[in-house]
This record gives C-alpha cells, sequence and structure tokens, in this order.
C-alpha cells in the first residue's frame, strides 16, 4: 500500500513536471498535436474517398468503419500520452548509454521510464478518436445499457495495456541489441491492422491479430461489441486477458534485459 | 566499508569485416567473440576514504566504476557496500550511493534546475525538513543560488556541474562516485570543484571514488590510488608509495659549452650498467640525464660529470606524478 | 573529377557499415514497413470485392497491387534523411562548422545516404520486383517484365530521390523557426505522403485535386516512377513528367542553395 501510493505521488510529480515543460515550449506542443492530428486526417480522407466509390465494405458501412476506426485510436492514443518514453529506451537511451541513469536510482526502473514522460502530441489521435466516435455514433444506433458502459471502459483500459505490454516487451530487447526501436515498431505497425474489421482479412491475417500479435483485441473485438452486443465474454474478457499476459511476458523480459544490460562505451 | 572482490566483466563483440561483402555478411551472419574488459579485479576501501582510480584509457574504469554503481552486473565476483549488493538488491544499494557522470548530467534538461531537485526529492523520498536543511547545506558549498532558478540547458558546464554533484548528494549517500568530475573546467572552476569535494569528504567523512585524467584531481584530493590496466589491477597504494616505488627516476640538467658532451659521458659503462638504465640527451647547450637513483646515487652521478666535462650550471628534477603515471601507462616501468 | 568523388568513397562505406551495424534493427524496421504494406493489401483487396465494378478509376485489383508494392520500394529507395541531419546542426549550431570544413556537406549526405541505398537496394529490390512480377503474371498469365521499363523506371527513381534529398535539405531549414523537428518532420511526412499516392492512388481524387496534385512537387516523387514502372506513363506523356522531375530536381538543388545563403547570414548574425 505504502508502495503505491509512492508511485502515484511519484507520478504526480513527473506529471506536473512534463505539464511545466509543455508550457515552456508552447510551439512543440501545437507543432506535435497538429502532426498526428494531420496524420489521422489523411487516413480519414483516405476512407471518405474510398466509400463515395463504394456503397460498403464488405458489409461494413462508413459509419461503423469509422467508429471502429475512432475507437482503435483511445487505447492507442492513451498509451502514447503516458507510456511514449519506452520509445526513446529502444532508439537511443540504451544505444547512448544515457539508461544508466535509471539504473543509479531507488526506483524501479520500469516504473521510472513509464511515469517520466508525458507525450503530449498523443492529443492529435485522441481529439481525432473522440471526434470520429462522436460523430458516428448517433448514424450507428448502440443501445447503450450500464453493462455496455463499464465494459467499455474496461476494454479501453486493458487495451491501452496490450499496447504498453508489447512497446515494453519490444523496448527491452535493446538490453541485448543496444536499439530495438525498429522492432517495436514492426509491432506498431501491426496494430493498424486492427483499425479496420479482421472481417476483411484472410484466416492466416485474422490469426495472427488476434492470436499472435493480438492487437485485434485493441479495436476491432472491443468495438464490435459495443456497436452489435455480441458476445461480451470473448470481445471484452479476451482483451482483459491478453492485456495481463503481454504486460507480464514484457515485464518478464524487462528484468532479464537489465540484468543482461551493457551500457554503452568502456 | 566497500569491499571489491574479484570482479571480472565479458562483453560480447561484434567482428566486421571490411568492405561491401563484409558488410553484407555481417548483416545476416555476424560474428562474435567475448573480451574480459574487467579480469580480476580487487581491493578495499575504508570509510571516509578519498580514492583515486586511475588508468589509461579503455583500461576498463568505466566497466568498473558501472559494476560498483550497479549500472553493469558483473560476470563474475562481487561488489559490497557496508553488506550491501548491488547484484541482489539495486534499489536499496543505490540509496547509499551518488554518482556523477561528467560527460553526462542527470539533470532535467528544460526545467529550471529547482524542479530537478524536486523531482529528487520524490526518487529518494527524502522528507521535506531534511530536503530543506540539505539544499541550505548544498547551497552553501557548492553556491547554487544564482542559477537555481535558470533552465538547466542555459547552466555554463561549471555550473552544471556543480548542479549534478549537489544533485548526486541530495540523498546524503555515504558513497559518492565522481567519474571526471573536472573535465573541460577551467582553472579556477575546478579549484572550487575540488575544495567542495575536499570540504564534503571533511564534514561529512563522505567516502569518495573519484575517476579523471586530471592528475592534480588526484594529488588534491586522493589519500590512495588504484590504478589498473587492461582489466587488471596494476598499484594500489598511496601517492608517496607510489612516488617511493616508480619514483626514484631523477633528471640532472647541465648547461654547457661542450658540444661533445654526450659523446664523453659515458655513465654505463663507467657505472657498470645497461645503456637503458641511463638517458643521455643533448640539445645545444642543454643536456639531459635520466636515470634511476636507486641504481646510482645522485652524488655520483655528479661527481662523475663534473669530473668529465665544464658545467655552468646545473639542476636536479623530481620526476613528477604526472610523469610516473605517463610512464606506466606507457609500461615503461612496473 | 575522379579525384573529387574519391574524397566521398569512404562515406559511401560509412552509411554501408552504418546498416550492418544495426543490422537487426534495420531487417525489422523494413519487416514494419512490408507489413504496413500487407493491410494496405488487404484494404484495398476488400474494396476491389466491394466494388460493383471489376476496375476503380483505371485501376484493376492486380494493378492494385502491383501500385501497392511498387510505392513501397520506391519509397524506400527515394527516402532521405537530410532533414533531420539539418534540422540538427541548425538546432546546436554545430552548422556553422560547415562553414570551415574543405568538403561539401550535402554531398557527404548524400554520399553516406548512397552507401545506405547500396544496402537496401542489395537486399530488397529483386524480392520485391520479382513479387511484382509474379502477381502480374498470375493475373494475366504473360511476363510483363520490360527491362526498358525496368531501366526508365529506375532513373526517374533517381531523379525522385534527388528531388527528396534537396526538399529535405530545404525542409530542415524549418529548424529556424520550429524548434520540435520530429514534430515538424511527422507533419512533412503525412502531408508528403499523402499528395504523393503513398496512401491512395492520385488517380481517385476529384478531378480538381488530382489536375493540381500532379503537378506539384510531390507527385514526381514516388507516383510518376510507379506509373512508368506500370506502363500508365507512356511515350511523350511519361517524357513530360520525367521532364517535371527534372526540373523539380534543379528547384530545390536551386532553393537549398538560396536557403543556405541566407541561413548563412542568419548565423553570422545570430554569432552562431
Amino acid at each position: 500500500m505504502k508502495q503505491i501510493k509512492r508511485m502515484m505521488r511519484m507520478h504526480r510529480i513527473f506529471v506536473t513536471q512534463e505539464l511545466k515543460r509543455m508550457l515552456e515550449y508552447k510551439a512543440n506542443f501545437v507543432v506535435g498535436v497538429i502532426a498526428f492530428l494531420l496524420g489521422q486526417i489523411t487516413n480519414i480522407l483516405f476512407i471518405w474517398i474510398i466509400f463515395s466509390q463504394i456503397p460498403n465494405l464488405m458489409g461494413w458501412n462508413i459509419n461503423q468503419i469509422v467508429f471502429i476506426y475512432g475507437f482503435s485510436l483511445i487505447p492507442k492514443g492513451i498509451d502514447h500520452l503516458f507510456f511514449d518514453n519506452l520509445w526513446m529506451i529502444g532508439h537511443f537511451y540504451v544505444s547512448r548509454g544515457e539508461f544508466d541513469k535509471y539504473l543509479t536510482r531507488p526506483v524501479n526502473t520500469l516504473f521510472h521510464v513509464l511515469v517520466e514522460r508525458l507525450q503530449i502530441d498523443a492529443l492529435g489521435e485522441l481529439i481525432m478518436g473522440i471526434s470520429l466516435i462522436c460523430v458516428s455514433i448517433p448514424k450507428v444506433s448502440i443501445k447503450w445499457s450500464l453493462q455496455k458502459g463499464v465494459l467499455t471502459i474496461v476494454a479501453i483500459i486493458f487495451a491501452t495495456f496490450i499496447y504498453t505490454g508489447i512497446k515494453i516487451g519490444t523496448a527491452a530487447i535493446a538490453f541485448w541489441t543496444k536499439k530495438s526501436g525498429n522492432i517495436t515498431y514492426m509491432f506498431y505497425m501491426v496494430n493498424d491492422f486492427a483499425k479496420y474489421p479482421v472481417t476483411i482479412y484472410n484466416n492466416t491475417v485474422r490469426g495472427v491479430i488476434t492470436y499472435i500479435i493480438p492487437f485485434a483485441f485493441t479495436a476491432f473485438y472491443p468495438a464490435s461489441y459495443i456497436l452489435t452486443n455480441a458476445n461480451p465474454l470473448y470481445n471484452v474478457g479476451m482483451t482483459v486477458v491478453i492485456s495481463i499476459v503481454l504486460m507480464t511476458i514484457g515485464i518478464i523480459i524487462w528484468n532479464m534485459g537489465i540484468r543482461a544490460y551493457e551500457s554503452a562505451g568502456s | 566499508m566497500i569491499e571489491v572482490n574479484n570482479l571480472r566483466k565479458e562483453f560480447k563483440k561484434t567482428i566486421k569485416e571490411p568492405g561491401l561483402k563484409g558488410s553484407v555478411k555481417s548483416l545476416f551472419h555476424p560474428k562474435t567473440e567475448k573480451i574480459a574488459a574487467v579480469k580480476d579485479i580487487s581491493f578495499d576501501i575504508a570509510d571516509g576514504e578519498i580514492l583515486g582510480f586511475i588508468g589509461p584509457n579503455g583500461a576498463g574504469k568505466s566497466t568498473v566504476i558501472k559494476m560498483l554503481t550497479g549500472i553493469l552486473t558483473p560476470t563474475s565476483g562481487t561488489c559490497t557496500i557496508n553488506g550491501k549488493n548491488p547484484t541482489h538488491n539495486r534499489k536499496n544499494y543505490v540509496r547509499e550511493i551518488g554518482v556523477v557522470f561528467g560527460q553526462r548530467t542527470q539533470l532535467w534538461w528544460d526545467l529550471p534546475l529547482r524542479e530537478t531537485y524536486g523531482v529528487l526529492k520524490e526518487i529518494y523520498e527524502v522528507p521535506d525538513d531534511k530536503f530543506k536543511e540539505r539544499m541550505d547545506f548544498l547551497n552553501e558549498v557548492l553556491e547554487l543560488e544564482d542559477f537555481i532558478t535558470s533552465p538547466v540547458r542555459t547552466l555554463s558546464l561549471g555550473q552544471r556541474m556543480r548542479a549534478d554533484i549537489a544533485a548526486s548528494l541530495l540523498h546524503s549517500p555515504k558513497v559518492l562516485f565522481l567519474d571526471e568530475p573536472t573535465i573541460g573546467l577551467d582553472v579556477v572552476v575546478k579549484h572550487n570543484i575540488r575544495n567542495a569535494i575536499e570540504y564534503i569528504n571533511k564534514k561529512e567523512n563522505t567516502t569518495v571514488i573519484l575517476t579523471t585524467h586530471d592528475l592534480a584531481d588526484i594529488e588534491m584530493l586522493a589519500n590512495r590510488i588504484v590504478m589498473i590496466d587492461k582489466g587488471s589491477n596494476v598499484f594500489d597504494g598511496t601517492i608517496s608509495e607510489l612516488k617511493s616505488k616508480y619514483g626514484q627516476i631523477r633528471e640532472l640538467n647541465f648547461d654547457t659549452n661542450d658540444s661533445e658532451a654526450k659523446e664523453r659521458l659515458v655513465y654505463a659503462k663507467h657505472f657498470k650498467v645497461n645503456e637503458e638504465d641511463v638517458i643521455v640527451e643533448q640539445e645545444g647547450n642543454m643536456v639531459k640525464v635520466r636515470f634511476d637513483s636507486s641504481v646510482i646515487p645522485v652524488s655520483d652521478m655528479l661527481t662523475y660529470t663534473l669530473g668529465k666535462i665544464k658545467v655552468n650550471d646545473i639542476s636536479v628534477k623530481d620526476a613528477d606524478i604526472e610523469e610516473i603515471i605517463a610512464r606506466l601507462y606507457k609500461h615503461e616501468v612496473g | 573529377m575522379r579525384k573529387k568523388l574519391k574524397i566521398y568513397l569512404p562515406f559511401v562505406n560509412a552509411g554501408m557499415q552504418e546498416t550492418a551495424t544495426y543490422r537487426t534493427n534495420w531487417v525489422f524496421w523494413q519487416l514494419g514497413n512490408i507489413l504496413g504494406c500487407f493491410i494496405s493489401y488487404f484494404l484495398w483487396r476488400a474494396i476491389f470485392v466491394s466494388s460493383e465494378n471489376g476496375s476503380m478509376n483505371g485501376f484493376t485489383m492486380p494493378q492494385m497491387i502491383v501500385y501497392i508494392f511498387l510505392m513501397f520500394l520506391t519509397t524506400t529507395l527515394i527516402n532521405s534523411g537530410g532533414t533531420y541531419d539539418i534540422g540538427e546542426e541548425i538546432r546546436d549550431g554545430s552548422i556553422s562548422m560547415r562553414l570551415i570544413k574543405p568538403i561539401s556537406y550535402n554531398a557527404t549526405f548524400l554520399f553516406q545516404e548512397l552507401g545506405n541505398k547500396i544496402m537496401t537496394v542489395c537486399v530488397l529490390i529483386i524480392p520485391l520486383v520479382a513479387g511484382v512480377e509474379f502477381v502480374r503474371y498470375r493475373f494475366t498469365g504473360e511476363v510483363q517484365f520490360h527491362i526498358l521499363m525496368f531501366l526508365l523506371y529506375f532513373l526517374s527513381a533517381i531523379f525522385a530521390y534527388l528531388i527528396n534529398f534537396f526538399f529535405n535539405i530545404c525542409f530542415g531549414f524549418i529548424a529556424f523557426v520550429i524548434k520540435y523537428l520530429w514534430g515538424a518532420n511527422m507533419m512533412k511526412n503525412c502531408i508528403v505522403g499523402f499528395l504523393s499516392g503513398q496512401i491512395i492512388p492520385l488517380a481517385f481524387l476529384p478531378e480538381m485535386a488530382k489536375k493540381v496534385f500532379l503537378i506539384l512537387p510531390f507527385a514526381s516523387l514516388n507516383y510518376t516512377p510507379v506509373m512508368i514502372y506500370m506502363g500508365m506513363y507512356t511515350g511523350t506523356k511519361m517524357l513530360m513528367y520525367i521532364g517535371l522531375q527534372m526540373f523539380w530536381v534543379l528547384f530545390f538543388w536551386g532553393l537549398s542553395k538560396l536557403l543556405w545563403s541566407v541561413a548563412i547570414k542568419h548565423l553570422s548574425v545570430q554569432g552562431g
């Protein structure tokens, strides 16, 4: 309990620092948010142009597609907002020896890395995600209930940790290879598969993103439950299970990596 | 208080073949070999001691320091501080130590300096009243006041170093590691930093482990030197021990009008020693003779020389620590 | 001339070494990008299945598949990191060091990237071209590979690379205005990605937008070489677009010189 209290306190301190930093560099904040907004806008433009030429996409109409796409941005954006520092591990910190500082401090290294940074750029994704959901919700006729509301929140939280878990595990590879940013990138690319209904893919891809790199549970499955009420036990329950499994694997790899860490130079 | 026993660290290294073919080959089939950066290092450090930890570039100094600070896990061997071991309980261990890497900062780059101390206070769980007291003390010793509200990126190198040292001392560690704390600083700032380190050591009995390439740091601060080379201990003792062990080298300088002095002075033959034991150089009027005074007494050298050539002026020079260490690094003695 | 080139040879080598050093990283980066291609592939397959007619805006499904993978190949070939290199130099002030070195910095970048590219070409071009040709063969029953077409594609890709190289250097000067390079670069990539047809072929855009975008330099980056390879630009049309590419190379080369001289003035005012 004391431990958790201390962690919350540290988290608060770091977030405060990051907000101060943001105020110091207001222009960066604007540029970052616009950049991520633009990235999403071009994708939405793509969807819009395509749907102006076809009536539906394998049975999914444009509103449903937009809803799933928008939903996918929420856990992705939350993970991006809070745990973006993991990218730095694989790209720079380990190869430049900057990781050393975490090891000289009496704090769990992973926790320290996770809470140290707040990536405001992620607001670009979150703003877009929320707008897309808001625009599409009136047109997709969702039947809301208390259960659905709760499960939606549960799904978003655990979907976020699917991203975080995968990032932890792949970032930790850098402890052996010095750089692993692109391994994270490779896995991250797979999450783009999850922005669209998995039914458009062939069985292999569907299998991969459901069971091997299960990004489909960050967006399509929970979103399809919200849209159609279908099978909450699988669509949301599996999101929770997979999230816990991935976080556990990630933390195990991380702890092994810390022991193998070789620092830089000699 | 600090015990280092048979520390060893091996690294895997990729061997790359030159040229396009080699690059493509190592893209798919990297060859690796194991290299022991630190072979077998042992030493003890007493409470309150200032230890100068030196060695040439690539000797394995930073690897040792990184093992002592809990950054690297040793391949074998142990290091303990007050019975605590970084491999078993890193978090507990690092509370005991403060670390400054001169080439790298642990300060929050974009924020005013004050904020860094606020964050470190949380990380090291320093209570409010203790924190205030500590900041007052560090302020006084390291004179942080002038720049504590400036963003770290705007600090000068000397200010940054003072700030970094303060950061490493915030939690009152028992052991302070200083890796190149005076690198790139001007004479005055170097002097101030050395004074501050000495003061803290005296006042709080903090054990200091200092690595540096500036031997003036060592001469001013260190009670004891540990020198390593190629991953092994080469020397362990005080500065005067170092001098008496390797410092018997003397240098005589003669001013003479004799242009053939070098040819006339046949020391090796006269004293029946090897040619390498006495080195004679002549440049115009100046003749330089370097020899080991434990083999040939200085008085005998002078008597012989004055009998052979006409001398206008003489000076005798003691080898300074800088020269001894340079010779050790070059493996000329030892 | 030969002697001049010889100075830069070590940089080619350095570029290759760099790629080799971080080989695992490089392989995964490319794997990630290829995965991205497969997402596009499935998406487009679904789009064509859902479409009432077999052809959309002049593209059939096999052509679209070829388009996706050629787009990836071309993007990789013409990719250039000048924005970062220049931007970082401006940010940390080391750009003034360029004034005291006897070699051209742009040329060192160029040659280092060339080294990088040699590795990329060695590993990627054969499987990708083979894959593309296999798809074309599967769907049409005949081998469509023409060495002349391929060479013209390659030529056009070289022009595209040069445009991209100089464009990125010009864009790097934005560091004088925007300090957050990563964000600025990301912004640029989004816009360039869209305008150069990486996300959707320009043929799919509304008539007016298409007309404008085709003249913009971004279409000269990826779109033109890919269209040439696919045989969609032939004869005078092809010559016209290659000519346009040459114009943009010269334009951005000149612009980079101009910005450089402005930057020097700015630096001397600032005092480096």
